[in-house]
C-alpha cells in the first residue's frame, strides 16, 4: 500500500526525523566523548603520520626496522601504533623494529604516529658539541672541484652554510655543481655533496630526514633537510633556500645517515608516507577519549580508526551525498537542465581539485577545442562509437598538451587540465555537439552554461571548509540527506523554471 | 527588478490555473498510469506499428526495417521502387534522427527541406542509427524506412516545409487536450517546440484552433507563412480523435500523447505514441491540463469504447 502518495511521505518524513534525531545524538555523542569539534582546526593542530611499508618476503626471517619521529624538535609523540599482524614489535630509542618468521605473499607493514605541534618547546634544543668531522675520502679530480666550490661559495651572501646551499641551487645550475654532485641529483644526493664540502670545512653536518605536513599528502619518498654545527648549536637549514631554522611544518624522523626504512628478508620494498591533520584535533583525541568512556569498540569500527589513506579518500566520498543533494535541487525543485545528470557534479568535484577560476578556464578550453575537433570529426562520418573514442583520445591530447604547455610557461592554469575526467568531458563534447547540430547552437550554448553554473553552485557547497569538516566529522549527516533526496522524489509542485514558463497560463509575463 | 518578477507566476496562481508541472505528471500521472512494462509499446516504432494494424489504426506504409549494419548498403534496393520516403530510428524520441527524403536517384537524396545529400550521408546516417545516435540511452536501435506523408494541401499555409501534426493527450482513452504543431524556418522544418515550432492549442470538441504561441508567447499569425492561425481548422476531427483514443486499447497506457498526421489521400495517420507527451500543449492552449485530467479521473465513464469514449468527449 506504499503507493499512495501520502503514506510514501509519512513514511519518509518519518525517516527523516529519525534520521535527523539520530545525526544530533550521534554528533553530540562524538562531540562528548570523542571530543569532535563543529568548526574545523580548533586548538592544535595534531597530525597523524603514516609510513606504510610493503615488500615481498624472500623466505628469509623477516626484521623491518622504521625510524621514529623524533619527539623533542617542536613536535610531541601524542601515541604511535603499528599494525603488522604476525609481527614481533620491539622499540629502540628512534627506531621501531618488526620481527617475524618467513611469510609468504604481499607484506605491509603501517605505522602510524599521532603528533601534535609542542610550540612550547620550539627552538630550545641544544645538543652536545659533536666530535669534529671527519673529512671525506676524495679523488684528486673531485677534491679539485670541492676546492673549486668552497672557492666559488665564498660569493654568495649567508653564514658558511647558506654561502653552499645557494651555490647549489643557482639557476641555471653551475657547471660545477653538476660535476661534483653525484647523478642523478636527488635532494638527498645534493645535500650529502654539500655535508661532504662542510666537513672539508669542518663544519659537522649531518642529514635530516622526515616529513613536511602537509594535508591530504601522499609520498614515496620521505622529504629532506639537514644540520650543520655552527657556533655551539645544531642548526637546520633548508636545502633549497638555505633558511635557517626547523619549519613549523617539520617532522624530523631520522637524522644522520641511517636510512629510514630496513627490510631484512623482504624483497621490492616500497615506502609510502601520508600524512593528514587529523581531522583537527578534534579525531585524534577521540580514540583516547574513546578508551576513557568505555566506547572503544564504536570507534574502531568508525571511520576515524581506518588508515590514513582510507581516511583521505573517504573524507572525499563523504561529500558526494551533499553534491548529490544540490544536483536534485537543481533538477527536480528548480528545474533548470543540464547534461548528463552527475555532469555538473564530477566538473564541480574537479574544481575542487584545480581551483576555481583556473578549473573554469581550463574546462572552457578544452570545451571549446574538444567542440572545434568534434566538429571536424564529423565531416568524416565516423560511426558512433568509434567517434566517441576519437572525442576521448582527443581529449587526452589536448590534456596532455595543456600540462606541457603549463608546464613549460609557469602557467598552472593549463596544468589543472589533468584533473577533470577525460570520458565525462567526450560525452560533453559529445552531447553539446549533437545538441547543436539537432537543436542549434542557441541550444547547446543553453545546456552548457546551465550545467556550468550547477556546477559552480555544487563547487561553492562542496569547497566550504566547514561544510566539508562536518560531513566528516558528522557523518550521519549523510543519512539525513539521503531522505531528503528520497522525499524529494515525491515532491510534486512546481519547479522554479515552471513559474516563468507557465505564467501566460495565470495571466502573467505576456 | 519588479519587472523581472512579473515574469513569474506564484505557484498558487498555477495552481488556480490548473496548469500540471512536471514533477506532479512524473510522479501522479505518469507512475500511476503508465506501467513502465509498456514503454516498450511506443518506444519502439516496429512494434507500434505491428500493434496498430491489429487494433487498424492507419499508420505510414513500412518499406522495411535495416537491422544490422551490414544491411546497410542494402536501402537503396529497399526503396527502389518508391518515389520518396523517410528514414527513422525505432526508438528515436522528439523528431531525432528522422530523414525525410522527397526525391532522389542514385547519388542524391534530396531532403523535405531541400537540403541535397550525398548516398553518403545518406548511408552514414543509417549507420548513426543503428549505432544508436538518436536513441533513447544510446543503445543500438534499428532503422525504419516508411513511406512519406503527403501532408494535406490544407495546411500548406500554416506550415513552413515539414509536416504539421496533430498531438492528442489522452487520458484513461479519453482525448482531453489538442494541439496542433507547425513548422517554421527556425524549427527547420520539424514540428517541436523548443527548436522553434508554433504550437496551436484546438479545440478538442470542435477541431478549431483557440490559441497559439511561439516560444512560449502567444502570437496570431505564422511567422513565415503569416497565415492567420486562428483560421486553422482540423478536418476529420473525429478520425483524429479515434485514433487517439485507440491508443489507449492499443497500448495500456493511461496518459499517452498520440502523434497524429493528415494524409492527402489516406487520411489521418498515426505517427507514433508517446508515453511521456511534453507539457508545452497547455500553453498553446491556453489551459491547464490538471484539473482536465481531475475531472476525467473523477467523473468520466469507465468501460466504454473508443468510438463511445469519443462520443462522451464531443457531446
Amino acid at each position: 500500500m506504499l503507493t499512495k502518495l501520502k503514506s510514501v511521505r509519512a513514511l519518509l518524513t518519518l525517516g527523516l526525523i529519525l534520521s535527523f534525531a539520530f545525526a544530533v545524538y550521534a554528533a553530540c555523542y562524538k562531540v562528548k566523548y570523542w571530543g569532535f569539534n563543529f568548526a574545523p582546526r580548533k586548538v592544535t593542530d595534531v597530525w597523524t603520520v603514516e609510513e606504510h611499508v610493503s615488500f615481498m618476503p624472500d623466505g628469509n626471517n623477516i626484521r623491518v626496522s622504521m625510524a621514529r619521529p623524533i619527539s623533542t624538535a617542536g613536535f610531541k609523540v601524542l601515541d604511535e601504533n603499528i599494525v603488522a599482524p604476525g609481527y614481533k614489535v620491539k622499540k629502540e630509542a628512534g627506531r621501531i623494529e618488526v620481527s617475524a618468521k618467513p611469510q609468504q605473499g604481499l607484506q605491509d607493514v603501517y605505522y602510524r604516529v599521532l603528533l601534535y605541534d609542542n610550540v612550547d618547546s620550539r627552538g630550545k634544543t641544544e645538543a652536545e658539541k659533536p666530535s669534529d668531522p671527519e673529512k671525506p675520502v676524495m679523488d684528486e679530480q673531485t677534491a679539485a672541484l670541492a676546492q673549486q666550490l668552497l672557492d666559488m661559495s665564498a660569493n654568495f651572501a649567508g653564514d658558511a652554510v647558506q654561502q653552499i646551499v645557494l651555490l647549489f641551487n643557482q639557476n641555471p645550475p653551475e657547471g660545477v655543481v653538476q660535476a661534483f654532485v653525484p647523478a642523478p641529483r636527488t635532494d638527498k644526493a645534493a645535500v650529502e655533496a654539500m655535508i661532504d664540502l662542510l666537513a672539508l670545512k669542518g663544519i659537522p653536518a649531518r642529514l635530516v630526514r622526515g616529513v613536511k605536513l602537509e594535508e591530504g599528502k601522499k609520498s614515496l619518498t620521505p622529504d629532506v633537510m639537514f644540520e650543520a654545527y655552527l657556533d655551539g648549536m645544531w642548526k637546520i637549514y633548508n636545502p633549497q633556500t638555505g633558511k635557517k631554522g626547523l619549519p613549523s611544518d617539520f617532522i624530523i624522523f631520522q637524522r644522520g645517515g641511517k636510512s629510514l626504512v630496513d627490510v631484512v628478508g623482504g624483497t621490492d620494498s616500497v615506502t609510502k608516507f601520508s600524512v593528514m591533520k587529523s581531522i583537527r584535533s578534534s579525531f585524534r583525541m577521540a580514540g583516547h577519549r574513546a578508551d576513557l568512556s568505555q566506547s572503544r569498540s564504536l570507534f574502531d569500527y568508525s571511520i576515524y580508526n581506518l588508515p590514513l589513506n582510507e581516511q583521505n579518500v573517504l573524507k572525499w566520498l563523504m561529500i558526494f551525498p551533499l553534491a548529490i543533494l544540490v544536483v536534485v535541487i537543481m533538477r527536480n525543485v528548480v528545474g533548470i537542465a543540464t547534461m548528463g545528470t552527475f555532469t555538473p557534479m564530477l566538473i564541480a568535484m574537479s574544481l575542487v581539485e584545480t581551483g576555481f577560476w583556473p578549473g573554469l578556464i581550463c574546462f572552457s578550453l578544452i570545451l571549446s577545442v574538444g567542440l572545434l575537433i568534434r566538429a571536424g570529426l564529423s565531416r568524416l562520418n565516423l560511426l558512433l562509437v568509434p567517434r566517441i573514442s576519437a572525442v576521448v583520445i582527443f581529449v587526452v591530447l589536448i590534456m596532455q598538451a595543456l600540462a606541457v604547455i603549463g608546464y613549460q610557461w609557469k602557467w598552472p592554469i593549463a596544468s589543472s587540465a589533468l584533473f577533470f575526467p577525460i570520458i565525462i568531458m567526450a560525452w560533453i563534447i559529445e552531447r553539446a555537439s549533437i545538441t547543436w547540430e539537432e537543436d542549434g547552437a542557441a541550444n547547446a550554448t543553453r545546456e552548457i552554461v546551465y550545467s556550468i553554473i550547477v556546477a559552480v553552485i555544487t563547487y561553492f557547497v562542496i569547497v566550504n571548509e566547514y561544510i566539508r569538516h562536518i560531513m566528516f566529522a558528522f557523518n550521519e549527516f549523510n543519512l539525513v540527506i539521503l531522505f531528503i533526496v528520497m522525499l524529494l522524489g515525491t515532491y510534486t509542485g512546481y519547479r522554479l523554471t515552471e513559474l516563468k514558463r507557465f505564467a501566460p497560463l495565470a495571466g502573467k509575463g505576456k | 527588478m519588479f519587472a523581472f518578477w512579473k515574469k513569474f507566476a506564484t505557484p498558487s496562481e498555477l495552481r488556480a490555473a490548473g496548469v500540471l508541472g512536471m514533477n506532479r505528471r512524473n510522479y501522479e500521472i505518469i507512475a500511476k498510469s503508465n506501467n513502465r512494462r509498456l514503454y516498450p509499446l511506443v518506444d519502439d516504432k516496429v512494434q507500434t506499428k505491428k500493434l496498430a494494424d491489429k487494433v487498424g489504426i492507419n499508420t505510414p506504409h513500412l518499406i522495411g526495417v535495416i537491422e544490422v549494419q551490414n544491411e546497410v548498403n542494402g536501402f537503396l534496393s529497399l526503396v527502389g521502387q518508391y518515389r520518396e520516403f523517410v528514414i527513422k530510428p525505432a526508438h528515436g524520441s522528439g523528431g531525432k534522427g528522422v530523414l525525410v527524403i522527397k526525391s532522389f536517384d542514385e547519388k542524391q537524396f534530396v531532403t523535405a527541406s531541400e537540403k541535397v545529400l550525398s548516398y553518403n550521408e545518406v548511408y552514414q546516417h543509417i549507420s548513426n542509427i543503428l549505432s544508436g545516435l538518436y536513441s533513447l540511452g544510446g543503445q543500438y536501435d534499428v532503422a525504419v524506412l516508411e513511406e512519406m506523408v503527403h501532408f494535406s494541401n490544407q495546411f500548406a499555409d500554416f506550415s513552413y516545409q515539414g509536416i504539421p501534426d496533430v498531438r492528442v493527450i489522452v487520458y484513461r482513452g479519453f482525448p482531453a487536450m489538442a494541439m496542433m504543431r507547425l513548422a517554421t524556418k527556425e524549427s527547420g522544418g520539424r514540428a517541436n517546440l523548443h527548436q522553434g515550432a508554433v504550437g496551436v492549442g484546438i479545440d478538442i470538441k470542435s477541431g478549431r484552433a483557440l490559441a497559439a504561441v511561439s516560444h512560449n508567447r502567444p502570437i496570431r499569425f505564422h511567422p513565415d507563412t503569416g497565415a492567420d492561425l486562428l483560421d486553422l481548422r482540423v478536418p476529420f476531427w473525429r478520425e483524429h480523435l479515434e485514433i487517439a483514443a485507440k491508443g489507449y486499447e492499443m497500448t495500456g497506457l493511461g496518459y499517452l500523447g498520440a502523434d497524429i498526421v493528415l494524409d492527402k489521400f489516406r487520411g489521418p495517420m498515426m505517427l507514433e505514441l508517446n508515453a511521456r507527451p511534453g507539457l508545452a500543449i497547455q500553453i498553446a492552449n491556453g489551459r491547464g491540463l490538471r484539473d482536465l485530467l481531475k475531472n476525467i479521473r473523477k467523473t468520466y465513464p469507465e468501460g466504454l469504447g473508443f468510438a463511445e469514449r469519443v462520443d462522451y468527449v464531443l457531446k
